[in-house]
């Protein structure tokens, strides 16, 4: 028994970039993609965490200080370091992920099998937000097993409400079979149902609209990560009261973060491709003549030209609100990344409508800003328990993210394992 | 010069890197000199004229004077729907 603990011990010491393309590996084999391709894939995923972890760690220690200066110049509780899709490193890099990933399948055949669902849960990169929910349930109740409940709970909700909004996204997008029933993005359109429909009934708002090309001629540039970057850096720095050499050098720098954070993440999700293939063909063939809505990446929802019209109006309206909102303590600047997915999610509902679009999600940021506020004790506590960013978190560091520290639906779920006396 | 093909997604992320796998394999696999490019839809404009082939992951409400094809298939075909997409790439490349 004791040496069964210390073998376990010694492996959880491995740190999470070790084990992943370990866990990885053996996943890779399970679902019989190769050898070959299981070990390529297995360490490309654990190369990517790497390469996400050190671009956070750039990015604490550029944003950390000017933040902080801001806050304190301006008198704002900024106190937050947004590092956004940092938690995909949470969702692939905790200790219970393999267990997550074969538990939302049998879960989800089973939900299929008995008509419970029409959405098949192929979409195995989208399984992190379900992953990084699992993990801060884990760091808040100590369990593995509590944390797979925890995400699997999420993903199984994820896919009843890509049951409600795949005949839309069908529709609109021309992309007959399939779902989307990944994290924020779907919650995005449940919201913008009522929300539209409230709009619609507003004389005056109704047939109030901006043309999408035109935004994009004119604000385009801003639409790319590293001039959004360069630019908010920039701002920030001129506002926390740095001098020019500061100023231009916090612009760089978070214009990098920009750019090479979905870089990394891209580089993770590269990995996982072979396991994903296998598993789309393996749980496909168990439902061969039943509608069902294949789940896809919400990247597939980027295409109208209102995303990103309505995105880059989105961004300093939604810097400004958390910077005014009392109590709102992260300022989101990694996090404005999930903004344009949260469009794609929405734009099918306002017929493609820049002004309804970001009226609704404007609206929809801010249970995120206070959300992320709220579960980031729990979100630095599992960075911690991974053995991340420990140094700076002793010294008083506090991390964040809308996506998945804001999720209105993770955030529900912590907290029904906090009514349990977790 | 090698024929390029460009694989457009909405964020570059994951879509996109299924298909970039799939074409990438079969290319290799008929013995073509091909490059395959994973771009980001905005991005697409840099390879306009350099372009041969360009597969959309998604509707993109554009158009270019090379042949535009859906990837989809790649991301929820079957074996035999994604064998056919293939062949019409091999098709058009050859051309």
């Amino acid at each position: 028994m004791e040496f069964i603990q210390t073998a376990v011990a010694w492996f959880l010491g491995l740190g999470s970039t070790v084990i992943v393309p370990i866990v990885l590996i053996l996943l890779g084999l399970i679902f019989r993609v190769g050898w070959q391709k299981a070990v390529r894939g297995g360490v490309t995923v654990g190369v990517g965490l790497a390469g996400l972890f050190l671009v956070v760690n750039l990015i604490i220690a550029a944003l950390q200080p000017a933040v902080g200066a801001l806050a304190t110049r301006l008198g704002l509780e900024l106190a937050l370091v947004d590092v956004n899709w940092a938690d995909a490193g949470i969702a692939w890099g905790w200790p219970g992920v393999a267990g997550l990933v074969l538990s939302i399948i049998a879960v989800n055949l089973i939900m299929v099998f008995l008509r419970l669902t029409k959405t098949l849960w192929t979409d195995v990169w989208s399984y992190w937000h379900g992953s990084a929910l699992a993990g801060f349930v884990w760091a808040l109740t100590g369990s593995v097993v509590w944390g797979v409940v925890g995400g699997v709970l999420y993903l199984v909700l994820g896919s009843l409400m890509s049951d409600v909004t795949a005949k839309k996204y069908q529709e609109f997008n021309e992309m007959p079979g399939i779902g989307v029933p990944c994290g924020t993005t779907v919650q995005a359109s449940i919201f913008a149902i009522p929300v539209v429909w409230l709009l619609e009934r507003i004389p005056g708002l109704k047939d109030w609209d901006a043309s999408p090309e035109g935004i994009r001629k004119r604000f385009g540039l801003i639409g790319e990560p590293a001039i959004l970057g360069l630019v908010l850096g920039v701002i920030i720095g001129i506002a926390a009261g740095y001098n020019v050499q500061g100023i231009l050098g916090l612009g760089m720098q978070v214009a990098t973060m920009m750019l090479v954070l979905p870089r990394m993440v891209s580089i993770i999700s590269e990995g996982l491709v072979p396991i994903t293939m296998s598993i789309i063909e393996f749980m496909r063939e168990r439902f061969p003549d039943r509608e069902i809505y294949v789940a896809v990446d919400c990247a597939v929802l980027l295409g109208h030209p209102a995303v990103m019209a309505s995105s880059v109006i989105l961004f300093p309206l939604s810097i400004l609100l958390a910077a005014i909102l009392p109590g709102v303590k992260m300022l989101p600047i990694a996090s404005l990344a999930v903004v344009p997915f949260w469009a794609g999610a929405v734009v099918p509902y306002t017929k493609g409508n820049v002004v309804k679009t970001v009226i609704v999600l404007l609206l929809f940021s801010i249970p995120f800003m206070y959300f992320s506020t709220l579960t980031a004790d729990i979100h630095t506590a599992t960075f911690a328990n991974m053995g991340q960013f420990t140094a700076e978190i002793e010294q008083g560091l506090q991390l964040a993210s809308w996506d998945m520290g804001g999720d209105p639906l993770g955030f529900v779920i912590l907290n029904i394992f906090k009514l349990f006396g977790f | 010069m090698s024929k390029l093909i460009v694989v457009a997604c909405g964020a570059g992320i994951n879509t996109s890197t299924i298909a970039e796998d799939l074409i990438r394999e079969r290319m290799e696999g008929e013995g073509l000199d091909v490059e395959v490019k994973r771009v980001l839809i905005a991005d697409i404009d840099k390879y306009i004229g350099r372009m041969d082939l360009v597969v959309c992951m998604m509707k993109i409400y554009r158009e270019f004077d090379v042949p535009q094809l859906k990837g989809m298939p790649f991301l929820i075909g079957t074996k035999a729907e994604k064998q056919v997409l293939l062949d019409e790439i091999v098709e058009l490349i050859k051309d």
